[in-house]
């Protein structure tokens, strides 16, 4: 989405134009972004320091992760935000109809990941790799089921939005809170895109 | 093809580089320097184009690109610098 699909300012409501620009959503999304940015750069502290005391153990560990299931989770993460792009593009031309089905779109395709996460932990127990199965691999559930507790706070906001476009409540005029929601969805795609070379790619 | 779709093309196109350089299972700073270059490109595509800072808070958009930074950064520094990292996480 471009710059030019951003309305005008004077075409939002007053108060999400400020002193240093348009606020995308709302002043409140913004705070628990921030909250969660800060959360998982903790977060990654940990793996950083892991790492530097286990150099053997983080270089052989990825090799044993199903590198096709973190791919996937990326590919719908990544695909999922596309849609709630297309959402936001929509109802800016309050095409209602459209909004709902990309927001739907999104959800399902963001449903895919707790499914993928579910055969993934399957395979990984299968296969020796829990919890217990070394410090690298407690640092991955450690991260990924941190991150996916994200996004199922992420999902149900999406669904609470696609609720509220079936029922008309959006239009060009106020769509603040499917903005919000597309924006912490968007935050979601942006760890996972730092998590997943992090124990699929990195060594 | 609309500027959304690109952005997405790009991002999966960037991701399947991922997906073949975890086949290599290779340690290097060049692997380091690709993954740093990969997590800060991707990152702020979608922080760009997904979440629209371009044209956003500026305050928003600097924490945000911030953190598209920092992280490839310390990638970085933690590949490099892992015997300075553990020796200063060391309780005696």
């Amino acid at each position: 989405m471009n710059s030019a699909a951003v309305p005008a300012p004077d075409a939002v409501p007053d108060e999400r134009v400020y002193k240093h620009g348009r606020v995308p959503g709302n002043t409140g999304i913004w705070v628990g972004i921030f909250c969660v940015l800060v959360e998982f750069l903790l977060l990654f502290g940990v793996y950083f320091i892991a790492k530097a005391h286990h150099r053997e153990a983080f270089l052989t560990g990825p090799d044993k992760l199903a590198t096709v299931a973190g791919v996937t989770i990326t590919l719908l993460l990544l695909t999922s935000g596309y849609c709630m792009v297309k959402a936001v593009e929509t109802i800016r031309a309050d095409r209602r109809r459209a909004t709902f089905g990309w927001v739907v779109a999104a959800i399902l395709l963001g449903i895919g990941y707790p499914l993928v996460k579910f055969f993934e932990i399957r395979w990984n127990v299968a296969h020796g790799i829990d919890g217990e199965a070394g410090i690298f691999y407690t640092t991955y559930y450690y991260l990924t089921l941190n991150h996916l507790v994200h996004v199922s706070w992420g999902l149900m906001g999406l669904l609470w939005v696609a609720a509220r476009t079936a029922m008309g409540m959006y239009s060009s005029k106020d769509y603040s809170g499917l903005e919000a929601a597309a924006v912490y969805w968007h935050t979601t795609d942006v760890i996972w895109l730092v998590i997943f070379p992090f124990f699929y790619v990195l060594r | 093809m609309g500027h959304a779709e690109k952005i997405w093309l790009t991002l999966v196109g960037l991701t399947a580089a991922g997906a073949w350089l975890a086949e290599t299972g290779h340690s290097s700073w060049l692997l380091a320097f690709v993954v740093a270059g990969l997590i800060a490109f991707k990152g702020r595509m979608v922080i760009d184009h997904y979440m629209e800072m371009t044209s956003a808070n500026t305050r928003i958009r600097r924490v945000l690109h911030l953190f598209a930074t920092l992280v490839p950064v310390l990638v970085l520094l933690s590949h490099g610098w892992s015997d300075v990292l553990r020796r200063l996480t060391t309780i005696n």
